[in-house]
């Protein structure tokens, strides 16, 4: 499965601001396909969790009005050398994981 | 038969680049929240009542008119210690409720992108030290953006 989530964590001054971009068709089931004019079936990312050196430090639930390729940055507390892991679930149970070092 | 197969195959991802897979804290994903209409209901389902406080320490960064409606950046900012949670509430979508961020350490900062069906208030409620806070900020989405 091609990688679906670009990571970045910056630090400064012992707090890291984590940046990542989901790539994600969040459809909100009020949308038609241009060709057919059928309704699109919702689909869209429920779940998101973010870990630092594999503990919890943030836990999101979303519906379905983020935007496409959802855009998500937070601030923690942190260091160099920290293993910042974003994962996410969608309301299909499909599934992706990334992780990065704090540099 | 599907799922299994995608949870396996993400299963040997994360065994793959030596993680733990993360288990949620968090209760099952509150469907009801999420799809009614009704937002104070929403608000008791996931943070156990909607009796708010008018706060003016939570700072809400959103252009004021929104060139394209299906992309507002908005940023949140709470200002109260102990910030426990932070829950983002478009008050005119049809499911209002947006997105609820659980956050675990000394944190107060979130931000993403939404999608407004039309000129909306944006809510936003915090809680801290057991108490909801409650902020709003007005987004128009301009007649030219209209196509969301």
């Amino acid at each position: 499965m091609k990688r679906s989530i670009k990571i970045r964590a910056l630090l400064i001054d012992k707090m890291v601001t984590v940046k990542c971009i989901i790539s994600h068709p969040m459809e909100n089931g009020k949308s038609r396909a241009g060709n057919t004019g059928k309704r699109i079936r919702p689909h869209y990312i429920r779940e998101v969790i973010a870990t630092r050196n594999n503990r919890v430090v943030m836990e999101a639930f979303w519906g379905a009005s983020i935007s496409k390729n959802p855009y998500l940055s937070f601030e923690i507390p942190g260091k160099k050398g920290d293993l910042i892991s974003i994962s996410w679930l969608d309301n299909k149970g499909a599934s992706d994981s990334a992780s990065i070092r704090v540099a | 038969m599907r799922r299994r197969t995608l949870l396996q195959a993400s299963l040997v991802q994360t065994a793959l680049l030596g993680l733990v897979k993360p288990v949620s804290a968090l209760a099952a994903y509150p469907i009801k929240a999420f799809s009614t209409r009704e937002i104070p209901a929403a608000l008791g389902e996931l943070l156990g009542s909607s009796d708010t406080i008018d706060s003016d320490l939570i700072d809400i960064q959103a252009p004021p008119i929104a060139r394209d409606a299906r992309v507002v950046p908005v940023r949140i900012s709470s200002g109260h210690d102990n910030t426990e949670s932070i829950s983002l509430v478009v008050e005119r979508n049809p499911a209002p409720f947006t997105a609820y961020f659980r956050l675990y350490e000394s944190q107060n900062y979130v931000s993403t992108r939404i999608r407004l069906n039309e000129s909306s208030d944006l809510l936003v409620v915090v809680k801290a030290d057991g108490q909801l806070y409650a902020s709003r900020r007005r987004v128009r989405v301009g007649l030219s953006s209209c196509e969301a």
